[in-house]
């Protein structure tokens, strides 16, 4: 027995046993709930109450008391309850040990199964807790022949066994428990229940659930049912999302040679280091664009702005901006680079960026303190809306 | 189980990511001198397609989903260039073996979306349903873009 109790590790206890010929019974479950305490820190706060009335627990108390020790015991401790309560009052079992082993082996159920609730204590603090279970049946028996104590044995070793079995079942509830937290995957009746079907079932609803994604992305997907339709449909929409690419490059390739994409290093270093979001405010000032006098409906040479140095710059000359080298100074130093550079060949890109994309030439703030005046406001009959607005039109 | 539980994740950048990089793309093609000079517009074309795609898959994905390495990882080997993507955790290439034995009538479709999204050889039927989504968002988006460029760009 001191060999197993070794073999488990807690020295201390041990020690603790070596001592126990001498002890009472009281002072045995004593240093036995001593131990529970150590091996259970959810029981702490409620445990030394126990003492004095150990042996007259009534249920109501258990009941009372198992919530209140903060243990999140899901819907399995439900069902357990009724072990749930011998586990927690072992002076009642220790006391009348008349058909004790019964009840101490549903203890051993019920700690086993406590433990995996408590997300998985160690395996060798569950043995060692088994283990002293049957300790303290054997300090119970000491005194019986060694006939008994072989009939112990054999108690013990099926016990063991049905330690290892309930271990699995509950190993396998606890599985279960945390499988409906994320699928719900129930054997309704006439299902098989094998953990395959379980697995496969699991698999189908993860695929329909994907499916139904799919479904809202892909427009006219949603009266079909049945899954072979489903994806044919989204079959079809990415084919024809692909040939739309294709049909697109085939029109840009024939666009291509009036558009000059031969933009400098400059851009494409400077804008793919910036980082993404404050890119289009950095590279393309608003009063830029508007300036760069590019042939197209939306600008209106008769807008007058700001550029962010509240200089008021009109549009009337499309390079003065350019050719003005005080603001060319007032600007960052890597925006200063994009002066540099000669103006119509390398900015297209930009612009045709900021035009079409971003729509530069409608959203900016326009301070109104420094005297600017709003263009929509100067034509109010005219119906104005935003490049993406326009843009829309066009699709 | 848990980590295979995870929500569905297709978040998609803003359209300037795609234009950004498509743009930049078209420039790079540019620059190449083969590109400029005069030559059948079918070269250009496909060179201008593999440029969108590529740039999708570098805008959206990059090496993150498994779409976008096998779009970057063949545009690559077509340039035969080598190259190392940070390996994944998961080795997904048994899948497709055991996934081919059940439900027929399904998999015949989901065999078809393989081939259509880059990359699908390796993955299993909800992988792939996932990937899909994630490829048809970015897809749209950058039809979206492209649209844009060309009716900005096209003679009046």
């Amino acid at each position: 027995m001191m060999m197993m109790m070794m073999n488990g590790g807690e020295a201390t206890e041990a020690e603790l046993f070596l001592n126990c010929d001498d002890m009472s019974v009281l002072e045995r479950q004593r240093v036995q709930l001593n131990y529970h305490q150590y091996h259970h820190p959810g029981f702490e706060p409620t445990l030394p109450c126990f003492f004095p009335n150990s042996s007259k627990m009534n249920v109501g108390e258990v009941d009372s008391f198992l919530p209140s020790a903060g243990l999140d015991l899901p819907e399995i401790y439900g069902e357990l309850h009724g072990d749930a309560r011998i586990s927690v009052s072992p002076g009642n079992i220790t006391t009348e040990s008349g058909n004790s082993k019964k009840r101490k082996f549903g203890c051993v159920d019920t700690e086993t199964k406590v433990f995996n609730e408590k997300k998985k204590m160690m395996m060798m603090d569950r043995e060692v807790v088994v283990e002293e279970e049957e300790e303290e049946e054997e300090e119970e028996k000491s005194k019986v022949t060694e006939q008994c104590t072989r009939s112990i044995m054999k108690m013990k070793n099926k016990a063991k066994k049905e330690q290892n079995s309930c271990s699995n079942d509950s190993s396998k509830v606890t599985k279960d428990s945390q499988r409906t937290d994320y699928i719900h995957v129930r054997a309704r009746r006439g299902q098989a229940t094998d953990s395959h079907s379980i697995a496969e079932r699991a698999r189908r609803e993860k695929i329909s659930e994907r499916m139904k994604f799919l479904q809202d992305l892909v427009p006219g997907c949603e009266k079909i049912t049945g899954k072979a339709g489903m994806l044919d449909e989204i079959i079809n929409y990415v084919q024809s999302l692909q040939r739309q690419v294709e049909f697109l490059s085939m029109k840009l390739a024939t666009v291509s040679p009036r558009l000059d994409f031969n933009v400098d290093e400059i851009f494409s270093k400077e804008v793919v280091s910036a980082p993404m979001m404050n890119l289009p405010n950095t590279v393309m000032p608003p009063h830029m664009m508007v300036n760069s006098g590019y042939p197209h409906d939306m600008v209106n040479s008769g807008y007058v702005h700001f550029n962010p140095m509240q200089q008021v710059v009109t549009s009337s000359d499309p390079l003065s901006c350019f050719n003005n080298g005080q603001s060319a100074t007032m600007w960052d130093s890597d925006v200063q680079n994009l002066y540099k550079t000669p103006y119509p060949d390398d900015m297209e890109m930009v612009f045709i960026y900021s035009v079409f994309i971003k729509g530069h030439h409608t959203y900016f703030e326009i301070d109104e303190s420094c005297g600017g005046v709003n263009g929509t406001e100067l034509y109010p009959d005219v119906k104005y809306m935003t490049v993406s607005e326009f843009l829309d039109t066009l699709l | 189980m848990a980590s295979a539980d995870k929500p569905i994740n297709t978040d998609v950048p803003e359209k300037d990511v795609f234009a950004l990089h498509f743009l930049q793309s078209l420039s790079n093609l540019r620059r190449q001198n083969t590109f400029n000079s005069p030559e059948k517009t079918n070269d250009r074309v496909k060179k201008i397609k593999k440029a969108a795609y590529v740039s999708m898959a570098r805008a959206a994905g990059g090496t993150n989903r498994l779409w976008s390495r096998a779009l970057l990882r063949r545009a690559a080997k077509e340039n035969n260039k080598i190259v190392r993507f940070p390996r994944r955790k998961k080795r997904v290439t048994c899948l497709r073996r055991r996934s081919n034995r059940r439900d027929p009538v399904e998999e015949e479709e989901a065999e078809r979306l393989r081939n259509l999204v880059p990359g699908g050889g390796g993955m299993g039927t909800s992988k792939l349903m996932e990937e899909t989504a994630h490829y048809i968002k970015c897809l749209s988006m950058q039809v979206k873009v492209m649209q844009c460029l060309v009716d900005g760009l096209a003679p009046k």
